[in-house]
């Protein structure tokens, strides 16, 4: 049964500084506030909606709710410390961000990482990927279905698969959650005995059970209704925004760093990327589950192969003032499960260069958030409950 | 017996067997909800989290019940029992077995309508007199849906009624005793009727995958956003209570009623009634929700000329197998 | 004039030299340019090298007791930077010196992304952005005092009602 809405869809680039009295003068806009608590918006984030009717006219997002001010805290601390405070940022994918972090480091002091690192870094990140979508898929269910419905049996699904991969965390580095195993030059926690034998198992789960999701969710005809045509955005308004991620790869854009500025291992696999050319909510999702499943595939590949040698170029360190940089500006990026994650250092802070001067998180969340001005008015405010799911914000990061 | 006290007497019974079911359906919903997602579910008062429900009354009750200042006092106040005397109210002409059915009316089928019609109104008042935007626009949503998910319920109940000849409820299940259950004879109006008046039903009663006016994702908690304590406790009452009165009206009209393969009675219709009270849970969990848009299209657009459809079939099969009637 | 990790291609690293007069600044980090021709620098980035992808806009703050200021007293120094896209993708970025108190053309109309890049830069350094439309705050409240990321602004200064 083909179902098509008559809700208008909304123009791919709305005017975000619309001036409502010009509007309509006519239209009796009401004012609804989607946040900061509310059962879906993520995170702490307040989302300003003008509408006439159920019909989205103009959106108006406010962020700086969980502002904890992380960048003026890395002028104070040194670089040897700023790695568990980074965990922070993008609290779901904690691996991304202090491999990013640790990266500008050692770009900005010049330290080789040993390829035992570098390796065991690939299959740490592709991990976390898989995670990180799995947490993902399970709100988004919840955002589509409610916390009383389909949605919540899809949530605790994934969370149940999710927690095999925190186990196998648990396993190399003593945390489920915010692990602090990258150090300058190198990982922290080495890999103990049998560890790749228990991320074949947990991947063995998982995989199958990925299809069982995509039947639940992907080809029921209710969630294609709420999701094929909605939000949609398109490869160049990404582009503009800076928005890099599988949103952008959702617009139809092949783009993707591990791929087209390998960094960690990444130059020694091949990594096939998915796009897809609709930029809607269906399309965003799908190319997070075809990431899961290369994720999977990237891992079983790598995970028996990893090569011996030193963990890191420098003992781990016990000092907090053993590293300095005095001068110099450093900017490293990874492709987190939102994006570009990048972070770009300034030399020659405080303790003679032990700290920063300066520290910017280019976070991808932050980015992606921009364009809800752009693609929401036309909406009804369901949509912008699901399009909020599929862009996957991560307050923690667009914050900081 | 007095008639008065007669219906006195009923009315206590079907009201305490009601809640009491209804109550325990709490308990129910999260034990198999909590199964079906892989997590145990209430366990912690009385066997297997059998008292939850009775902890759960004690804490609504003794909790605050605040009256937002710049509510409409009289019909916040009033929204919450009414919703549920309605739903009751809907109950008084099921017939439970042959002699177990607190007024036998000719009209008994439009008797049920109306009074489901009018379940609307309570939903509406609480959204209204929240003086919310989120329950405002909730209520708008339950009107929309509520309303227009009517025609489809109408019809879909118009074919048994059609098809036995009577508006009666006893007489509908007489029919099927004597002649094969709604829901599968005669094949093809019956069967698609039982099709049509469920998702029509769980549109009526607001539940997944048509609940959107108390879309928890999107509007906190819809038409109930500013409710609390035992105002609050009767709104979710009355939704299970709802539920549980369509799955008995449904296995009334569709499935025999009473009727068994062996010793028909009351058992027969608590079975059909939780069978399908069981199923509409299964459903609620494992589906995600519509937009009101589709929803509203869903029913104009398929139901109801469905509907007219099926109750012109059931019509022309009448004629034909019984020369006319 | 190098970012590390992330340097200039050599052919923009060209473009900077020979049609902006890039220079080196004492600091390190991107090539730095006049202040005036940076808009023209991003759109020659962006059509003509295909440098399409919003990066990153950062601004520093170097008060004079700073051993690295220039000569031209309290300086906020922006450092901007574009993504190429698809295969053999590399960074362009560029740097750009302002006394505190002028302020930075924007890149509003080039690329959208720059909008609350640069918000939150005038919200936490302070540096102003000259026809941007919306310029406020974007992560502290609207009625907040100071620019937290300036050098002096102490990391524990009283704000009501938060401290």
């Amino acid at each position: 049964m083909e179902m098509t809405s008559s809700v208008a869809r909304g123009r791919r680039r709305a005017n975000p500084y619309l001036d409502l009295e010009s509007y309509d003068p006519e239209a009796d806009l009401m004012v609804l506030n989607l946040g900061p608590q509310h059962p879906s918006t993520h995170g702490v984030f307040r989302l300003k909606l003008y509408l006439d009717g159920e019909i989205i006219v103009k959106v108006v997002p406010f962020v700086g709710y969980l502002h904890r001010g992380v960048e003026k805290l890395c002028e104070k601390l040194t670089m040897v410390q700023l790695v568990p405070i980074f965990d922070k940022n993008d609290y779901v994918s904690p691996m991304m961000n202090e491999q990013s972090l640790v990266m500008a480091f050692e770009a900005l002091l010049g330290v080789e990482v040993p390829r035992r690192a570098r390796y065991l870094r690939t299959v740490l990140a592709e991990l976390q990927r898989i995670a990180s979508h799995l947490l993902w898929l399970g709100a988004f269910a919840m955002d589509l279905g409610g916390a009383l419905g389909g949605g919540a049996t899809l949530f605790m699904y994934c969370f149940r698969e999710r927690e095999l991969i925190l186990d196998v965390f648990e396993e190399l580095t003593g945390c489920r959650f915010h692990y602090n195993t990258h150090i300058i030059g190198g990982n922290r926690h080495d890999v103990p005995a049998g560890w790749a034998a228990k991320v074949h198992s947990a991947l063995n789960v998982i995989e199958p059970r990925l299809s069982e999701y995509e039947s639940f969710l992907i080809v029921n005809d209710i969630y294609i209704e709420r999701t094929r045509g909605v939000g949609i955005v398109d490869g160049a308004l990404a582009m503009e925004l800076g928005i890099t991620g599988p949103v952008l790869r959702a617009g139809g854009v092949d783009h993707d760093l591990r791929r087209d500025a390998p960094y960690h291992c990444y130059d020694e696999i091949d990594v096939r990327v998915a796009t897809a050319e609709a930029g809607d909510c269906e399309a965003r999702a799908s190319v997070r589950i075809a990431e899961m499943r290369e994720s999977i595939r990237l891992v079983r590949a790598l995970i028996d192969g990893i090569p011996e040698g030193p963990l890191g170029a420098r003992k781990p360190i016990k000092t907090p003032l053993a590293e300095k940089a005095t001068e110099g500006h450093s900017y490293a990026a990874v492709e987190s499960p939102r994006g570009e994650l990048g972070v770009y250092v300034v030399g020659g802070g405080d303790n003679r260069g032990a700290s920063p001067y300066r520290l910017k998180i280019r976070s991808p969340s932050l980015h992606v958030l921009g364009c809800l001005p752009y693609i929401l008015p036309g909406h009804s405010v369901s949509d912008a409950v699901a399009v909020l799911g599929s862009v996957d914000p991560i307050m923690g990061e667009v914050d900081r | 017996m007095n008639p008065w006290l007669r219906g006195l007497l009923y009315a206590l019974l079907i009201t305490n067997v009601f809640l009491t079911i209804t109550a325990w359906s709490i308990w129910f919903e999260r034990k198999f909800s909590g199964r079906m997602q892989s997590r145990l579910g209430p366990t912690f008062y009385g066997p297997w989290g059998l008292l939850q429900p009775v902890v759960d009354g004690i804490k609504l009750i003794q909790k605050e019940s605040l009256i937002p200042a710049s509510a409409d006092k009289l019909l916040f106040v009033v929204a919450p029992p009414l919703t549920v005397v309605l739903a009751l109210g809907t109950a008084a002409v099921i017939p439970f077995s042959s002699d177990i059915i607190a007024a036998d009316l000719d009209i008994g089928v439009l008797y049920l309508l109306a009074l489901g019609s009018l379940t609307i109104i309570p939903v509406w008042m609480s959204g209204w007199s929240s003086n919310n935007k989120y329950a405002m626009l909730g209520a708008m949503r339950a009107v929309a849906q509520g309303v227009s998910y009517e025609i489809p319920l109408v019809l879909a109940s118009l074919v048994p009624v059609v098809l036995a000849g009577s508006m009666s409820l006893s007489d509908i299940v007489r029919f099927q005793i004597k002649n094969g259950w709604f829901a599968f004879w005669p094949p093809g109006p019956g069967f698609f009727a039982f099709l049509f008046f469920l998702p029509a039903s769980l549109a009526e009663a607001n539940r997944i995958p048509f609940d959107i006016p108390e879309a928890e994702s999107e509007l906190i908690a819809g038409v109930s956003t500013e409710y609390t304590g035992m105002g609050f406790g009767l709104l979710y009452l009355a939704e299970y209570l709802h539920t549980l009165v369509i799955s008995a009206v449904a296995s009334v009209l569709f499935f025999g009623g009473w009727d068994g393969p062996f010793a028909p009675g009351l058992h027969w219709m608590v079975l059909k009634t939780l069978g399908l009270f069981a199923g509409i849970f299964w459903v609620r969990w494992s589906l995600v929700r519509f937009r009101s848009d589709q929803l509203m299209s869903i029913c104009w657009r398929y139901l109801v000329p469905g509907g007219l459809i099926l109750v012109m079939s059931a019509g022309l099969w009448v004629h034909f197998t019984r020369g006319g009637g | 004039m190098k970012l590390l990790g992330a340097e200039n291609s050599p052919e923009v690293q060209q473009l900077l030299i020979e049609q902006f007069s890039a220079t080196a600044t004492t600091i390190g980090g991107p090539p730095e340019i006049a202040v005036d021709r940076h808009v023209e620098l991003a759109k020659i980035l962006r059509d003509e090298h295909q440098y399409r992808i919003f990066g990153f806009v950062v601004a520093v703050h170097y008060p004079t007791r700073v051993k690295e200021a220039t000569e031209a007293g309290e300086v906020i120094r922006v450092s901007y930077g574009l993504r190429s896209v698809g295969k053999g993708t590399r960074l362009a970025s560029w740097q750009l010196c302002v006394p505190v108190g002028q302020s930075v053309p924007t890149l509003v109309y080039l690329f959208a992304g720059a909008d609350w890049q640069e918000r939150e830069q005038y919200d936490l350094v302070g540096v102003r952005f000259d026809g941007h439309p919306d310029l406020r705050r974007l992560m502290l409240s609207e009625d907040w005092q100071g620019h937290p990321l300036r050098k002096d602004y102490a990391i524990d200064t009283k704000v009501h009602p938060w401290r």
